[in-house]
């Protein structure tokens, strides 16, 4: 009896692969299901299918088409992030440490932060033409709020008492300013870093999609314009889920590889 | 003949009175008023009081961290215009950044600040190693100030302070955070420290803000009592226990009388600021 009851209670020991394939089981039966589905379709090109999907995405690697748009437009995105980076944290610093040149900026920065990128892009194809400059633009544009916003609140929650101490140690201010603010909203920055790369990744294959629209997709390259071959001249549906999946996976890439680098960057905090 | 300079003592303070003014209501609150205070060069002195009785105002002002309303603080004869290495501060939540290990906390101030001008390379890698294994740190020099325990990190912040070699040690509750049993042993650490078994002359000339009155008797050689509303100095009681001071003290005579004359001075508004 007791031992039954012990039985009961004790955690079972599993085999490895147990939580693995309990994660994928669900995963797999929606892509059967969508494979089931397809098949069922007269037409390839308008019913996606897993099958084809992959298909497609082979091809598209093998010629090369794939990688290159990829690269161009992670360029893109990494281009237009490091202006961003640099602009947001030298103005982010600026406010957050002077009262006078926050309350300056801050009206003109909340009243541009409601308007969307995408919103901004007829004004850059119109100024910058339908290539890399206008993307650029745009991807700085979308990155700049959360890296400045990030920043000014990182550096207006530094402890008081460590500039204190460190002024009480004969630091002088420019030096606080590197060894002491800097630092201490350190997270901050990185946490806006990682969000403003993110919405910059967003904003390229939106960006992308719509100058693709103005110069009839060729022209300006990148995952987006891409995308829009395949939507407006293949009429391939099967070639959009395959970048779709990429962008999906590009992002997710991203984001792991820059939460690596906060760790990094960021000891003290785990 | 003295030289006039050697006249003066290390610290002063001359009907020193600190108001503030709330930023909205623009109303005005005396923090301080009338402090005057005479610190000889060695001396360790405890301020007391109850909550509120801006000791740590008082404190700041000796510091430089905050100017006096009215009234002037001298270091040996010279107003104080702001904050220097001349007068190091610990703090009450110690102030260690979070971001640098032991050693580099440690070596902060001389390898940021005026207290490492003139000193080489190899002087401040020195004396950082000095100080680490001054308040027995070594073996933790790496370690980030959130793996360490209260009374670690309050070594961490008494060497840190003392490798800047300041004149004239300033400490607002530095035992405060601490457990009872670590906090009678730091006590006595912080004497070895200070310098108790030298000669007056080689020691520091040490500030201590506490609430704790017996840690205030074990400590110092004069208690400042302070009282509030506004915050001002109510009287100051030389402590004539004989130094080095040892666990024993506590349980004289003479060391429970001096602990009930200042409660009696403080009681009164004690239970007021519980009221």
């Amino acid at each position: 009896m007791s031992d039954g009851l012990a039985g009961a209670l004790a955690p079972r020991p599993e085999p490895r692969w147990a939580t693995p394939a309990r994660g994928a089981a669900l995963p797999l039966l929606l892509l059967a299901a969508w494979q089931a589905w397809a098949t069922t379709q007269p037409d390839i090109t308008r019913a996606p299918s897993p099958v084809q999907v992959a298909a497609t995405f082979v091809r598209l690697t093998a010629s090369g088409d794939l990688p290159v748009s990829l690269l161009q437009s992670l360029g893109r995105v990494l281009g237009g992030f490091a202006a961003a980076l640099v602009l947001g944290i030298v103005l982010g610093i600026a406010m957050g440490t002077s009262r006078t040149v926050r309350a300056a900026v801050e009206p003109i920065v909340e009243s541009f932060r409601p308007v969307a990128p995408m919103a901004v892009l007829p004004i850059a194809i119109l100024w910058f033409g339908t290539g890399t400059p206008a993307a650029l633009s745009i991807v700085g544009y979308a990155a700049f709020f959360p890296l400045l916003l990030n920043t000014v609140h990182g550096v207006s929650q530094v402890d008081r008492t460590l500039l204190q101490a460190a002024r009480t140690m004969g630091v002088p201010r420019l030096r606080i300013l590197r060894k002491v603010v800097l630092p201490a909203s350190l997270p901050s920055i990185l946490l806006g870093a990682r969000l403003a790369l993110g919405v910059a990744w967003t904003a390229i294959i939106a960006a992308e999609l719509a100058v693709g629209a103005k110069s009839g997709g060729g022209g300006s390259g990148g995952i987006g314009a891409m995308m829009f071959v395949f939507y407006a001249y293949s009429i391939d549906l099967n070639g959009i889920v395959a970048c779709m999946i990429v962008i999906g996976l590009v992002a997710l890439a991203i984001d792991r590889l820059f939460r690596g680098l906060e760790r990094r960057l960021t000891p003290w905090r785990h | 003949m003295e030289a006039p300079g050697t006249t003066d003592p290390k610290l002063r303070l001359k009907g020193v009175a600190k108001a503030f003014t709330a930023p909205r209501t623009l109303k005005r609150t005396l923090a301080v008023t009338g402090v005057d205070l005479a610190v000889e060069a060695g001396e360790f002195i405890c301020i007391v009081g109850p909550s509120g009785c801006g000791k740590s105002t008082v404190m700041n002002m000796i510091a430089g961290l905050d100017m006096p309303s009215s009234g002037t603080i001298e270091i040996n004869g010279v107003p104080v215009a702001g904050p220097g290495a001349d007068r190091g501060v610990m703090f009450q939540d110690y102030a260690l950044f979070p971001w640098l290990t032991v050693e580099e906390n440690i070596g902060f101030g001389l390898r940021n600040g005026t207290p490492g001008n003139g000193l080489s390379r190899g002087e401040v890698e020195a004396r950082v190693r000095e100080h680490v294994e001054l308040v027995q740190l070594a073996g933790s020099e790496t370690k980030y100030p959130h793996q360490l325990s209260g009374g670690m990190r309050q070594r961490v912040a008494l060497a840190r302070l003392l490798a800047n070699g300041p004149d004239v040690l300033l400490m607002d509750e530095p035992l405060g955070a601490l457990d009872a049993q670590t906090r009678l042993i730091l006590q006595t650490e912080l004497l070895r420290i200070w310098g108790e078994t030298a000669p007056q002359a080689a020691r520091k000339t040490a500030v201590f803000i506490t609430h704790d009155i017996e840690e205030a008797v074990f400590l110092a050689d004069r208690v400042v009592v302070m009282s509030r509303h506004p915050g001002r100095v109510r009287a100051v009681i030389p402590v004539d226990l004989a130094r080095p001071r040892d666990e024993h003290i506590r349980a004289t005579p003479r060391f429970g009388q001096l602990s009930e004359e200042i409660w009696g001075l403080i009681r009164a508004e004690a239970y007021e600021a519980i009221a």
